[in-house]
């Protein structure tokens, strides 16, 4: 081995690259699928971006359609006049960092709790119990929470009425579904997310404990000055990584809870544009919002794992 | 050999031609007479391969259709009526024909999804005629004028049919473009409001002939509900609309419209064709929000978005009193039909029939329905074998296989009675029609339409299986009473519509749904609040233009000529 690591140090780069090609081509081979993944789903139609800033008709080739107005950027303009964009673009943002600020912590907490659990066998369940959710699909959940929150025929607002008290718009008012919304997406998600800390938990040095122990620290002292602090790290990367999504998310979770009288608050940017976009067919106008929506998520990341790096965390990079 | 290289040819002056279009651009206007020409020049080629109504080589189409997910239907792509189809259409003209189902209820999303992939079927059906023009302004639409103009001849039945009214309803009356033809419809009945007879019977009240008699019989059913539901009075819904009020409350809504409206106001407002911003609206809504704070109406009934079926379910169920919809609604699907569930779940004497509560201010019960057309077909761009699928619309609209996919094989799926009219009877298996009539085939046709005149009146009340004759009857007569048919007024392209289609039916029905939920001291407020957001997403653009184009075209006149 040595040698060959001499003769590789003679070499040049290119000729190394070659060296490398030729010995270990099969595992190249097997790099170049993801590769080509990458680059044909997520790069070539990057090439369309160039829709935004023109003239685009879907019979003809986008190479050949005109240039917009306003030096490309007649769709951008058109987007920030359209109060119905901005609407979708402020409730994108409310709803995302509402997600956040509740729904962040939250496996967090789960996994500190599960964390104290002295029986492994109910660990197991209620861990299984949690995960479960994740596995449903929005449509799904959608159907069940008509089936629990209708003001008529939801379970919940029939047990609410036949105790005398009032049903409650759990999703038929602006407010009320807001809260509906994001405690859906707690309970859908809180036992999935988890996974990563109870991994990160279970690396941690029995020492530290035993350490802590043997100095008094109780529970929570460990808790605090053990558990905590050996989290950070991960804690901050999946900020890091959720912060980038703070302009964008899906469509189905909005789509499948929505209804025609919440529409004020549950129209986002995704449907939106799917709305406007493919419905209205003005696909100029909705490319030029996905653009500004994915350059808004990587100044956010950006910004995030500088912050991060500037506070002595790690970042992604 | 030489028929590959003719092929070849063909394909490559093709795209030669369709490179000159491109070269077009912008610039349309300056070379519109080139363009036309150029057209119809590929419409002649197009038909190089074909002789005496058939093509020498065998072409393939794919064909929409619409999949109306019944419970235990048959299947949409594959049955006795397209095997009909497929066999006649590669016997008469050597057409491949394959099916390609489309779900009925959200069929606009999703050939726009087709549309947009570049996937959609070479024969295409739907009821939105913005969406056509918005592909056809971004070149994705195959200009059918020089189709129905230069093989005429080998399309009589289409003309036969559809008539120069329908083919040409849609034809720019400046550029001379014809995105689509529009399908014919045999009868014009729309929207009626039924009631539950039995209740009626029941508490001892005559059918209501008035809005202050249909209130009253709504409290009426509200007070009583543990004597007509028992156990079930809290599941009671005395009045049923959907989250597509326009359209579930049109009756009651149209009768708050002035009947002698001008022909101008009535197209200037008429966009959105539940008339949101006519004039007169607003106090029908005003009516229902009433209704709906008086808990005479569905609570959740913005909830369930469109196909689901819950509401049908609460009709079948019995829970019910009123609501109103399609002219033949409760009637439709034979043992699956709302009566026929009613019969099963309640007793024999309870069913829905037809009533015609909602007087206008002249006191008679004036019906806005549209022309004589129905859905729209259009080729897109991707269609390689446009004068195959002319053909296809020209079979599909010969009478005689009119007739027999609306009424199938004797004995299967009807029975002649005495004096010859046709009873339709409920089939199995792969001869069950999944529409009325097979209407989602016959796609150039709504309504019965047999080859002969007196035998579709006498047949007409015996279509629904299990459903007596007079009530259907009774629903036609209504349907028919009081129409004011709508007009074609062509005035071009209105550029305001374009693209803006679905984001405004969505904002009508969030006003609709907000302003029936609102406090009675709210509504106003409401109203005017989403009505502004309707006009400020384009409504008002709309309105506008129309109504420029309305004086272009016929000056200061507030009539049609």
């Amino acid at each position: 081995m040595a040698e060959v690591t001499n003769q590789e140090k003679n070499q040049t780069k290119q000729s190394a690259f070659s060296v490398y090609l030729k010995r270990y081509w099969q595992l190249y081979v097997l790099l170049a699928l993801p590769l080509i993944y990458l680059l044909v789903f997520k790069y070539v139609p990057m090439l369309y971006v160039q829709i935004a800033f023109k003239n685009y008709k879907i019979g003809k080739s986008v190479w050949s359609a005109a240039w917009a107005k306003n030096y490309g950027f007649q769709y951008f303009i058109k987007a920030f006049k359209d109060r119905d964009f901005i609407n979708a673009l402020f409730n994108t943002l409310t709803l995302n960092l509402k997600d956040l600020i509740f729904g962040f912590p939250a496996p967090i907490i789960f996994a500190l709790i599960l964390n104290e659990l002295p029986f492994k066998g109910f660990k197991k369940v209620i861990q299984t119990v949690a995960y479960m959710p994740h596995f449903l699909s929005w449509v799904i959940i959608g159907s069940l929470s008509l089936q629990l929150f209708a003001q008529d025929s939801g379970m919940v607002n029939m047990f609410l009425k036949s105790i005398g008290l009032d049903a409650v718009p759990f999703i038929a008012e602006s407010r009320h579904w807001v809260r509906t919304y994001i405690g859906w997406g707690i309970w859908q998600s809180f036992g999935w997310n988890s996974i990563v800390y109870l991994a990160a938990i279970a690396g941690i040095s029995p020492d530290l404990y035993e350490a802590a122990a043997m100095d008094g620290a109780g529970r929570f002292a460990k808790m605090w000055h053990i558990t905590l602090p050996s989290l950070k790290p991960t804690i901050v990367v999946l900020l890091i990584m959720n912060l980038g999504y703070i302009m964008g998310g899906g469509m189905e979770r909005p789509m499948a809870l929505y209804n025609k009288l919440v529409m004020d608050k549950a129209e986002v940017i995704s449907t939106y544009v799917y709305t406007v976009g493919i419905k209205g067919s003005q696909f100029s106008l909705t490319t030029a919002i996905g653009l500004f929506q994915s350059v808004v998520g990587v100044i956010l990341i950006l910004s995030a794992n500088w912050i991060s790096r500037k506070l002595g965390e790690r970042g992604i990079w | 050999m030489k028929k590959k290289v003719v092929s070849i040819l063909l394909a490559c002056s093709m795209i030669a031609t369709m490179a000159a279009c491109d070269k077009g651009g912008d610039d349309e206007s300056a070379q519109n007479s080139s363009i036309s020409e150029s057209k119809a020049e590929e419409a002649k080629q197009a038909g190089a391969d074909f002789e005496n109504g058939k093509f020498k080589e065998t072409k393939h189409i794919v064909v929409e259709i619409y999949d109306r997910g019944n419970d235990g239907g048959s299947d949409p792509e594959n049955n006795m009526y397209t095997d009909y189809i497929k066999k006649g259409m590669l016997e008469d003209h050597n057409v491949d024909v394959t099916f390609k189902k489309v779900p009925r209820w959200t069929e606009v999303d999703e050939i726009n999804n087709l549309l947009a992939a570049g996937t959609a079927p070479d024969v295409c059906v739907t009821y939105s005629y913005p969406t056509i023009q918005t592909y056809a302004n971004m070149d994705a639409v195959i200009d059918l004028a020089p189709y129905v103009e230069t093989y005429k001849n080998d399309l009589p039945n289409l003309w036969n049919w559809l008539g120069d009214t329908n083919i040409n309803w849609d034809k720019d009356p400046k550029t001379g473009n014809l995105w689509c033809v529009e399908a014919k419809l045999a009868v014009s009945n729309r929207v009626l409001t039924f009631v539950r007879q039995d209740w009626l019977d029941k508490l001892g009240l005559q059918a209501p002939t008035t809005k202050a008699e249909f209130e009253a019989m709504l409290v009426a059913f509200k007070d009583n509900a543990s004597t007509l539901l028992g156990a079930d009075a809290a599941k009671m819904v005395p009045y049923s609309v959907s989250y597509d009020v326009g359209w579930r409350a049109a009756t009651l809504i149209e009768s708050f419209l002035d009947p002698n409206m001008s022909d101008k106001e009535y197209y200037v407002n008429g966009f959105d064709d539940r008339k949101l911003t006519q004039n007169g609206t607003k106090e029908g809504v005003r009516l229902l929000n009433k209704w709906y704070n008086m808990g005479l109406m569905w609570n959740d009934f913005a909830q369930y978005g469109s196909g689901d079926t819950t509401e049908d379910d609460m009709m079948k169920a019995g829970f019910v009193g009123a609501f109103t919809h399609n002219w033949d609604y409760p009637y439709r699907n034979g043992e699956d039909s709302i009566n026929a569930n009613l019969a099963r779940n309640i007793g024999p004497e309870a069913k829905f029939v037809a009533i015609d509560p909602f007087e206008d201010k002249n006191g008679t019960h004036t019906k806005f329905v549209p022309g004589p057309i129905d859905r729209k077909v259009f080729f897109p761009k991707t269609n390689k074998e446009p004068l195959a699928s002319m053909l296809y619309l020209d079979w599909i609209s010969d009478p005689e296989h009119i007739q027999y996919l609306q009424i199938g094989d004797e004995g299967v799926t009807h029975v002649k009675t005495a004096d010859g009219a046709i009873q339709t009877q409920a089939a199995t298996g792969n001869a069950i029609m999944n529409s009325g009539m097979n209407i989602d085939y016959t796609i150039t046709v709504n309504g019965l339409k047999l080859i002969s005149e007196e035998l579709t009146n006498k047949s007409r009340a015996l279509n629904y299986p299990g459903i007596p004759a007079e009530e259907v009857i009774r629903a036609h007569t209504i349907a028919n009473t009081d129409l004011r048919v709508g007009k074609n007024v062509n005035v071009g392209v209105i550029s305001a519509e374009e693209g803006i289609g679905d984001t405004l039916s969505q904002k009508r029905d969030i006003a609709y749904d907000k302003a029936v939920v609102a406090s009675t001291s709210d509504f106003d407020k409401v109203w005017d609040e989403e009505i502004k957001n309707y006009l400020n997403a384009g409504g008002q653009d709309i309105i506008d233009e129309r109504t420029q184009k309305w004086e272009e075209f016929f000056g200061s006149s507030d009539m049609l000529p």
